[in-house]
């Protein structure tokens, strides 16, 4: 068992002196760079949308409200295509900006490489040149893990709120009709989501440090699983298409009913959609589930720091 | 006077490699205990057992009445000066040292620091980033955070390594004061500043435990003494024949050794009749010690 005073003594330590490093400078300029190429881009392809549908609809003389249900519809189309197919989700995603969404959507990609980034060194880093060592006479292995991880969650909670804050900011900007209310809303629902998703990737990341010598190597194992992951999540999802859908596309004899469509469930990043779902019923189980793996790979974590030679 | 720490049948293979094979020693609480031998012996790998960085293969180790491989175990119990542990380099001495001094439970952290800090001699480096420190100034930042609490067994390896003459001596100075108060354990091949500072030893030969035993009993200092010649002839078959005397025959370097029954005579009589009878024949001599000096036992054993 870890003892609570030793986690608290790392956390609290190593978080300080992670917020006075230029580490943690860079690395919000990575995510601010990242979210602000995302705004112009994404933010760009609407405003063009919105003028030339603004332009054809005032030339063929199509009254107001006609046109604006079409609008509506394109934007369904654009985060079907970017977002999300699940239709209860759609309407509920309605009531935010689309420029705010897609590039959310875009940045929850973009986590677990940056979440990688950020820790790929906090055990590694400290293995290769022992001084681990000075660590482990003074506190329980166990701690050490719960510590960084700790550390690194208080570190990415800070980076994310600021860069989430930063993209309401700018939808908000960029969209006069996103109320008031819903900004502040929707500010703790991305927040929240985020967080709950970067656990499972925090504790992987926290895995691979915590099982090799090299940083550098930790960094790539950590990539290359990111890639599994997300492959699998890939051919899961090509997989599966129930219904209509099947009819309409091109892979369909192979997809339906493969037991290859069940991949998807072995990997976590088939639930990174459902977090923002309006039903619990859906946004709970992703949440469990990202939980559960990151107590699972925490757990190996800590297996594997707790057997080896240091 | 109970063991400190217990070390019985203990071997680490790394894969085919065996690095410590089936060495068991005690070392007696107070002593400060030199693990000796040449590179390769499996010094560091039995220092990082007992400090539970490594796990062993075989056998088994007590610190104090615990084993340092559970978790948590040595804490508080121990201060380790690990060899070639780099200090995270972007962190200033007086904060890592403080830190590492809340990770131990210390109540009074940054004060404890500092009196370490004091203590090897480098309070001008609170502020300074640990990867910005010299050699010798890491190592002793290094022994600094060995000492936070003072921990009842304190293990140290390779102390002085790479140390500059002056520096050194500040270092043994500090071990030296260690003494009778704390279990010290020093690996170093340094020999002369082992046999100075250390009380027993335990040395290893490509991973085998070749002595265990006193530094008297390692050197024979109640059985050997002596004479450097400086010139004459020595009595050989007079020194043979004085009482007490065992064994006597001069080396190479003339050099007169000469062994008694230190059980049958103190070493201060047999040594003034020997000397005496020296001076009675004009033999002229420089200096007489006793036993044989550390290095030349290592280097007979090992």
């Amino acid at each position: 068992m870890a003892d609570l005073s030793e986690i608290v003594a790392i956390w609290s330590g190593e978080t300080r002196r992670a917020l006075k490093s230029g580490r943690v400078l860079v690395l919000l300029v990575l995510f601010v760079m990242f979210v602000g190429l995302a705004l112009t881009l994404v933010g760009g392809a609407l405003h063009q949308v919105n003028a030339k549908f603004e332009q054809e609809a005032a030339m063929a003389g199509a009254d107001l409200s006609q046109a604006s249900a079409q609008l509506t519809e394109q934007k369904k189309q654009f985060l079907k295509m970017f977002v999300t197919e699940d239709e209860a989700m759609l309407d509920s995603l309605a009531a935010i900006p689309i420029v705010l969404l897609v590039v959310f959507k875009l940045t929850l990609r973009f986590l677990p490489l940056f979440i990688a980034l950020m820790g790929f060194d906090q055990l590694a880093g400290e293995v290769g040149p022992k001084s681990v060592r000075y660590l482990v006479v003074r506190v329980k292995r166990n701690s050490i893990i719960l510590g960084k991880l700790l550390s690194q969650l208080t570190i990415f909670a800070l980076l994310l709120s600021l860069c989430t804050l930063l993209m309401v900011f700018v939808a908000r900007v960029l969209n006069a009709d996103f109320a008031t209310s819903q900004v502040a809303l929707w500010t703790f629902k991305l927040i929240i989501s985020s967080l709950v998703l970067s656990l499972a990737y925090l504790s992987l990341t926290a895995l691979f440090s915590a099982i090799t010598r090299q940083s550098g190597i930790a960094l790539v194992l950590n990539i290359i699983a990111l890639f599994v992951i997300w492959f699998i999540a890939l051919v899961g999802g090509a997989f599966r298409f129930p219904g209509e859908e099947a009819a309409l596309n091109s892979l369909a004899m192979l997809k339906s009913e493969s037991w290859i469509a069940y991949l998807r469930y072995a990997s976590v990043w088939h639930f990174g959609d459902d977090l923002l779902h309006p039903s619990w019923s859906r946004a709970l189980p992703a949440a469990l589930v990202h939980v559960g793996y990151g107590l699972g790979f925490l757990g190996l974590a800590q297996l594997a720091l707790k057997k080896r030679d240091l | 006077m109970s063991a400190a720490i217990e070390i019985k049948n203990l071997s680490k293979h790394f894969g085919a490699k065996v690095a410590v094979n089936d060495v068991s020693f005690n070392v007696e609480e107070g002593h400060c205990y030199g693990l000796i031998g040449p590179n390769g012996a499996g010094k560091t790998t039995t220092f990082s057992m007992m400090c539970g960085f490594l796990f062993p293969t075989q056998g088994s180790i007590k610190v104090l009445g615990v084993d340092p491989s559970e978790a948590g175990a040595l804490k508080g119990k121990v201060g380790v000066l690990p060899q070639d542990a780099i200090l995270p380099p972007t962190w200033p001495v007086g904060e890592l040292l403080t830190y590492y001094g809340n990770l131990s439970g210390l109540p009074n952290a940054e004060s404890e620091a500092r009196a370490v800090l004091e203590r090897v001699q480098l309070p001008e480096t609170w502020n300074v980033a640990a990867g910005a420190l010299s050699h010798g100034m890491h190592k002793r930042v290094s022994m600094a955070q060995a000492l936070m609490g003072a921990p009842p067994v304190i293990f140290l390896d390779e102390p002085t390594a790479g140390l500059d003459p002056k520096i050194a001596a500040s270092v043994r100075n500090v071990i030296r004061d260690l003494k009778g108060k704390h279990t010290v354990v020093v690996s170093s091949h340094n020999l002369q500043e082992l046999e100075e500072l250390c009380d027993a030893t335990a040395i290893l030969d490509k991973g085998k435990l070749v002595s265990a035993s006193s530094m008297a009993e390692l050197t024979g200092q109640f059985a050997e003494f002596r004479v450097q010649i400086a010139r004459g002839d020595v009595p050989l078959a007079e020194v043979k024949a004085t009482s007490g005397v065992k064994e006597a025959h001069v080396d190479g370097n003339k050099v007169l050794c000469v062994t008694y029954d230190g059980q049958a005579v103190q070493p201060e009589e047999i040594i003034t009749r020997v000397v005496g009878l020296l001076a009675s024949k004009n033999v002229l001599f420089l200096t007489v010690w006793r036993g044989k000096r550390l290095e030349e036992k290592v280097l007979q054993l090992t």
